[in-house]
């Protein structure tokens, strides 16, 4: 099969290899990683007629440039970074046919934040406990796959052209400076004062800039709140908004560790958990609690 | 104990809210059982709960709950643990690895050498791997190596450093930040990425410390990186 070697020329703000994750080596506190936003992973490997498991690049904030050797198939979803082809502007949620020596750049993304890159064929990269995804905070391991540095490169055994497809215009998730996630009650719900929770739920938060694929930092902070007691630390999972010590609201996101001792508020909605993933630093976001049903 | 759902795919077990090793046991005997079910996706167990992944397509999470109850009442999860791995850790406590000693001893006020005696007296058990890579979390240390954590956390601390907070003696796995007091460092290797289970430790392992000299701290280096370093292990029968 021939195969295509994919150059990452600039990497941008931070752009991985990423799939579906390590779900199953929690107990090892191996954080699950994987794509941060899955709808548009999947629809990204459903416009080049992909395996759904298809490892897809995604870049946050600012896009890469990143050269093609060969002719291949790719499709571009989630935030718009203004891709380019060889300078020429191309569209987004469609197929694209790339040929040998394309260039394709991103700029940056002005809603959103995570925008996905698949490319038809299987992917030959850098693989660990059964997954392609790059784990933000390990570094230096050489058989742990981590981010994309400029000059990196890896190759896809390209499979035959697919037929064109373009994803409905009107299915395409908007992306906002404004977000309202809708949350279920987590376990230490309950222990929180009524003034704290109207207080989570009526007001307005702002994405901090300490913000990762580990988590979001929320700016504000709850009123009237301290915590001084330290709870027995214990399993977390990505779409757990914990609250510091001292009311800080934080969103654990694909890269959370696996254990932590702060009270866990609530929990993020599977359907909302993607469009949380394209939140960037301050944009706005407000939480809805609903029925778990 | 109490079975609660955690998020739309996930359940939290938790049991007295106590660091200990009768609780803890509960905690293994539950996660042994869970563990050979495919209808759970992935498991955390740590010093009081164990959180369980629930896979939907096999199972719905009213269903799941009602299985682990049953599961929990198909043997005494309160007996102690069976096949128990004792491990000793070959620690170096010398000035160069023990970066926090001279605050760990004005914080205990106890001299370096006491210090060093106390840690490798008692054993302690693995109580829950996570942070980054499978910090391993051991405890309960005795009340006189109970110190606070640093006020403001290291960006870098070194992969086998043994450190002090709270209740609990740690082990870091890799570099990591961190902001235990670290008293020493272990050069047997706790985290290797070329194995399938790359944590040295596990859940419920017991481990106890023994002091060793720098060119002995180097003398394991080179065993590891010769591949004929035997870790110090025994099995409980």
């Amino acid at each position: 099969m021939p195969k295509t070697i994919v150059t990452i020329k600039e990497p941008g703000l931070y752009t991985s290899i990423q799939d579906n994750g390590r779900t199953g080596h929690q107990h090892q506190g191996i954080p699950f990683g994987g794509v941060m936003d899955k709808e548009s992973y999947h629809i990204a490997n459903q416009l080049v007629d992909n395996p759904i498991d298809t490892p897809v690049l995604e870049m946050t904030l600012k896009g890469a440039i990143i050269e093609f050797d060969k002719s291949c198939q790719i499709a571009i979803t989630g935030a718009n970074m203004q891709p380019s082809l060889n300078n020429e502007p191309v569209g987004s949620y469609t197929t694209l046919n790339v040929q040998a020596k394309d260039i394709l750049r991103f700029g940056q993304a002005k809603q959103g934040c995570r925008t996905y890159v698949a490319i038809r064929g299987e992917w030959k990269a850098k693989k660990w406990l059964g997954s392609f995804s790059a784990i933000s905070q390990m570094k230096d391991h050489k058989n742990i796959p981590c981010a994309l540095q400029a000059a990196d490169s890896f190759s896809v055994e390209v499979f035959p052209f697919t037929e064109q497809r373009t994803y409905p215009i009107q299915k395409i998730s908007l992306f906002s400076n404004c977000y309202v996630i809708r949350v279920i009650s987590g376990p230490e719900f309950h222990l929180f004062h009524s003034d704290t929770l109207l207080n989570f739920f009526d007001r307005t938060f702002t994405v901090s800039t300490d913000s990762n694929r580990m988590g979001y930092r929320l700016e504000e902070k709850l009123e009237a709140y301290s915590n001084a007691v330290e709870k027995i630390s214990s399993g977390i999972i990505p779409g757990t908004v914990q609250i510091t010590h001292d009311g800080q609201p934080i969103i654990l996101m694909a890269d959370t560790q696996t254990t932590g001792g702060y009270p866990r508020l609530v929990n993020v909605i599977h359907e909302d958990i993607g469009f949380a993933a394209q939140m960037k630093p301050g944009d706005e976001v407000r939480f809805m609690l609903v029925n778990p049903e | 104990m109490k079975i609660e759902p955690f998020g739309q795919s996930a359940v939290l077990i938790s049991f007295e809210n106590e660091i200990d090793r009768a609780v803890h046991n509960k905690v293994i005997h539950l996660y042994e059982r869970c563990k050979r079910h495919p209808e759970f996706t992935f498991l955390i167990p740590a010093y009081q709960s164990l959180t369980l992944g629930v896979d939907l397509n096999a199972i719905d999470l009213t269903n799941a709950l009602q299985f682990i109850q049953q599961l929990a009442q198909e043997e005494d999860l309160s007996q102690t643990l069976r096949h128990v791995r004792k491990i000793t850790l070959p620690v170096c406590y010398a000035p160069a690895f023990a970066t926090d000693m001279p605050q760990v001893e004005a914080l205990t006020q106890m001299d370096f050498k006491d210090i060093i005696q106390e840690h490798q007296t008692h054993s302690y058990r693995v109580f829950m791997l996570g942070f980054v890579a499978g910090f391993a979390y051991l405890g309960k240390l005795p009340q006189v190596l109970q110190v606070a954590r640093k006020a403001t956390p290291e960006k870098r601390v070194l992969a086998g450093s043994i450190g002090l907070a709270g209740l609990q003696t740690g082990i870091y796995p890799v570099d990591a930040p961190g902001g235990w007091q670290i008293i020493g460092r272990t050069p047997v290797s706790i985290f290797d990425a070329s194995k399938d289970n790359p944590n040295f430790l596990r859940t419920g392992d017991e481990v106890s410390f023994r002091a060793i000299s720098e060119d002995e701290f180097r003398l394991i280096e080179i065993k590891q990186e010769a591949g004929i370093y035997e870790p110090e292990l025994e099995k409980d029968a």
